[in-house]
């Protein structure tokens, strides 16, 4: 029996072995070679993207640099996709091979229309491989000082900084609702769409395009809340019910006991 | 006038009276909580159907609609032929958005592409979009 249960348990740990061997399979080729590199052609964007939301979505190097990542030989050709790093001003295209709605309000704002002469592309505030899950942070005075006064971008983020906290508390809330067993995935469908469009509106530096539409996502977001809400009161009167039936319990157990209490003088 | 005692029998009954009220609520309380578990949840209308004009959407064209809340969009691939869709891309929820030039959809978060039946065609999303039964009326469309 004993046997039985160690050779079970044996196949089981070699199918998640198995099963995880594909995933193991798509980024070794690159990091295989690059990893054992020094500086910039390795160890450097190595140890950086490992670090990166990209790296936690398994967005690998050849997601972005092309190539074949199961092919030590042929990895790195241009019969298999590889285009390598780009230019500077090839950094929007890059990036805009996922991101393509950001793309398009990069290219029509001020950055976007100055690229050629130096302008900022999306690694300039995001990182290349050390690219972090965007928050409003990334608009601070060292940052944009870097080519202009900060004026302008704290105006922007004067702006933009209710709806991006309203947005931090309705994942948190999400994330709460989540951990108790409701269903969340409308939810955090309609949070992710409208962040993503609220994004892409400040990618536009337009301070006037950013006033005149920040309010419909505010109303977009208190409609998120309103379902948020009535989740959180479902969940409130759920626990005064439970508690009401853990009373109703001990309070039958009270009377159990004083029921038994009236045989006591007759045995 | 002195109160004579209850006899452990009446005090009993009485007790007993109590505990099988005390049972009645609990059991229905947890009777109740049982039954709305596993009662189907309300979709807000599920049976409702949409009602468009044919003339809403181009021969090539999309429309995008609300359908039981959530966002949707119908095309005309070919002229008289309809299909509906769930307009939200199973990737991450962002909504899709109609190239005519490819008559494809394109998810503006992280390129996901989906053909004009749904299916998809490239890019991150798991799975193909939802469609939805389209009958015509006349001048109009019933989706749902």
């Amino acid at each position: 029996m004993k046997k039985i249960f160690i050779r079970a348990n044996l196949l089981f740990f070699l199918l998640i072995f198995v099963g995880t061997l594909p995933a193991a399979a798509v980024t070794d080729v690159c990091i295989d070679c690059h990893g054992g590199l020094a500086g910039q052609l390795g160890e450097i964007p190595t140890a950086e993207w490992q670090t990166s939301i990209h790296a936690r979505h398994r967005i690998s190097c050849h997601h972005c640099h092309g190539g074949d990542p199961t092919d030590y030989v042929k990895a790195m050709t241009a019969e298999r996709g590889f285009v390598g790093v780009p230019e500077h001003s090839e950094v929007p295209a890059f990036c805009g091979q996922c991101h393509v709605g950001v793309e398009e309000d990069y290219w029509e704002s001020l950055h976007g229309q100055v690229i050629d002469f130096g302008g900022p592309n999306c690694v300039t505030c995001h990182e290349s491989h050390a690219v972090q899950v965007a928050t409003i942070d990334l608009i601070n005075e060292i940052s944009c000082s870097r080519c202009h006064s900060y004026e302008k971008p704290a105006l922007i983020k004067e702006e933009i900084s209710a709806t991006e906290a309203m947005l931090s508390r309705l994942e948190a809330s999400i994330a709460s609702l989540y951990r108790v067993g409701i269903d969340t995935g409308h939810l955090e469908d309609e949070l992710f769409a409208t962040r993503n469009s609220f994004r892409r509106l400040f990618h536009s530096v337009d301070i006037d395009k950013i006033r005149a539409e920040t309010a419909g996502f505010d109303a977009d977001l208190e409609q998120t809340k309103a379902t948020i809400d009535e989740l959180e009161n479902t969940l409130g009167k759920r626990k005064i019910a439970g508690g009401a039936l853990v009373l109703l319990l001990l309070l039958g157990g009270c009377i159990a006991l004083l029921i038994r209490r009236t045989y006591e003088g007759h045995e | 006038m002195s109160e004579v005692p209850a006899s452990p029998t009446e005090r009993r009954t009485f007790l007993g009276i109590i505990l099988a009220a005390i049972g009645a609520v609990a059991a229905g309380g947890f009777g109740w909580s049982m039954f709305r578990f596993l009662s189907p949840v309300d979709r807000g209308g599920e049976e409702s159907q949409v009602r468009l004009e044919r003339t809403l959407v181009a021969v090539g064209g999309a429309h995008f609609f609300a359908f039981q809340g959530r966002p949707a969009v119908i095309l005309q691939p070919r002229a008289g032929e309809y299909i509906a869709l769930n307009a939200v891309c199973t990737h991450l929820g962002c909504i899709v958005k109609w190239v005519d030039e490819s008559q494809e959809f394109l998810c503006p978060c992280h390129a996901g592409r989906f053909s004009s039946a749904g299916q998809v065609l490239g890019g991150p999303p798991p799975r193909a979009l939802a469609t939805y039964p389209v009958t015509l009326d006349g001048d109009d469309i019933l989706i749902g």
